[in-house]
């Protein structure tokens, strides 16, 4: 019976839910004011994300006469459920090991895509052609970061599994973080430098930021799948992909730079969202202000070009050495 | 103070906008463009965000003399807006035709086909005097959702 409590404390409150919402809508709107600030603006405040989805809660909430009612009133929610519980398998190092131990990475690995399927659903089942159009660029931006991810997945599984002795991957994220403590970052290991380099070129693809936002495009096909959203259904949409970057950054901060600076858990849990702050500022906030935006067929190019190529880099270097 | 009127509080502090194009000759649009994404006129900061779509607009902003063409679409995509929504006319063309005043192919002026909240007049307007007209409007939401301005 406590274990479902503890289970249920994970998924709501601390680190997903309550926690993850209320630090990845800090980061969206740190991530505005930053932006503004590098193009000389003054920016919205910080809480501008916040205000936005009280905004969306106050609208009336309009559905297409020839939408498939049902399916576009789940497709938001099953989204952002997702990713509360993809948020509780998380490790915070020195925090907090992670709801469960065993080949929680491959948990994550399948959880990660469901915010980009319920837009696909959403897209779809909304009638509206630039709703197909979105869908049909999601999930091809889909199919060319998913390529990369996994491969860089499977070179930090096979290291740890190296190294620990198991022979195979080990796909445990707690084994993952204990590994590092003790024997240095992956960040710093020189043959896991070109998977560090892919996941961050995978950051901006996943969470869907300029020069990726193909599927968005707000000035060629209107939002794309989001078009017909509108009022509290868009409001769970943005919870969604708010939390979807605090669990994009935070694995990134897990697999490769996972260090602790002291016992105290207070100081390591700021210390990790400082460096979730770091990689947002790097892989979002920096590459926002200073690109446009890629045809499909360009960011797709890319990801099977670049970091795909990483990837694999590192993955034979791990294999040989 | 209750949920709600938190709520509302903190609604109008993001007013979303979305632009309509009535036939306009670009230059209210290249107006309302360069207010929007250069440094100077930054209406971010008052929470403003451009959006694509009409389902998500909480402002709507109107440019052009309402050509008898584009007539039977500004009403369409104006009913789609959910309510509560605002109404500001860029431009001296959405509020009287101006140069185009009388012509055998306007609809116009907007008044006629829609409540219209605010006019900007100017041709084009000053960057200034949109940015104006988003407060005015903001204050005019603020009315409608039935809070009292500060």
């Amino acid at each position: 019976m406590s274990d479902v409590l503890w289970a249920l404390f994970h998924v709501c409150i601390f680190p997903g839910g309550l926690f993850a919402l209320a630090f990845a809508l800090y980061l969206k709107g740190l991530d505005r004011i930053l932006v503004a600030r590098m193009q000389r603006r003054v920016g919205p405040p910080v809480i501008q994300p916040l205000l936005d989805i009280a905004k969306l809660l106050t609208k009336e909430t309009l559905i297409p006469k020839t939408a498939c009612k049902s399916v576009f009133l789940y497709a938001p929610v099953i989204g952002m459920t997702g990713m509360a519980a993809c948020a509780a398998f998380m490790p915070i190092p020195g925090v907090f090991d992670g709801m469960y131990n065993m080949g929680d990475l491959l948990v994550l690995f399948y959880l990660l895509p469901i915010p980009a399927l319920a837009m696909m659903l959403g897209g779809s089942s909304s009638s509206s052609p630039f709703g197909a159009i979105g869908f049909s660029r999601e999930m091809l931006i889909m199919l060319s970061y998913e390529v990369p991810l996994l491969m860089i997945l499977l070179t930090v599984a096979m290291i740890t599994g190296k190294a620990t002795g198991l022979g195979t991957a080990d796909f445990s994220l707690l084994n993952i973080v204990q590994y590092q403590l003790n024997h240095g970052q992956f960040g710093l290991n020189p043959i896991m430098i070109p998977a560090f380099v892919a996941y961050l070129m995978f950051l901006p693809g996943t969470i869907g930021v300029p020069p990726f936002d193909v599927a968005e495009a707000e000035t060629e096909i209107l939002e794309g799948p989001l078009l017909e959203y509108g009022g509290p259904l868009l409001a769970l949409f943005q919870i969604g992909s708010a939390l979807k970057t605090f669990v994009v950054l935070s694995l990134g901060v897990v697999l490769f730079f996972p260090g602790t600076i002291c016992d105290i858990w207070i100081f390591n849990l700021v210390w990790f969202m400082v460096k979730v702050l770091i990689f947002m500022f790097i892989a979002i906030s920096l590459l926002r202000s200073a690109t446009g935006r890629f045809r499909i067929d360009q960011a797709m190019v890319f990801y099977f070009k670049i970091p795909a190529v990483l990837a694999l880099i590192s993955l034979v270097l791990v294999m040989v050495v | 103070m209750s949920l709600d009127n938190l709520l509302k509080k903190a609604s109008v502090r993001s007013p979303w906008l979305f632009r309509i194009n009535a036939g306009s000759c670009n230059g209210c649009d290249v107006e309302l463009a360069t207010t929007a994404l250069i440094p100077r006129y930054d209406v971010e900061r008052l929470g403003c965000h451009y959006t694509g779509s009409p389902r998500q607009a909480d402002i709507v902003l109107v440019t052009g003399p309402v050509t008898v063409q584009m007539r039977d679409y500004v009403v369409r995509v104006w009913n789609e807006i959910p309510e509560p929504k605002v109404t500001v006319a860029v431009g001296i063309c959405p509020i009287s035709g101006g140069v185009f005043r009388d012509s055998y192919s306007i609809a116009g002026p907007l008044s006629k086909l829609v409540p219209v909240d605010v006019n900007v007049p100017g041709c084009p307007p000053r960057p200034q005097a949109i940015m104006e007209a988003v407060v005015l409007a903001r204050s005019i939401w603020m009315k409608k959702l039935g809070l009292e301005e500060k």
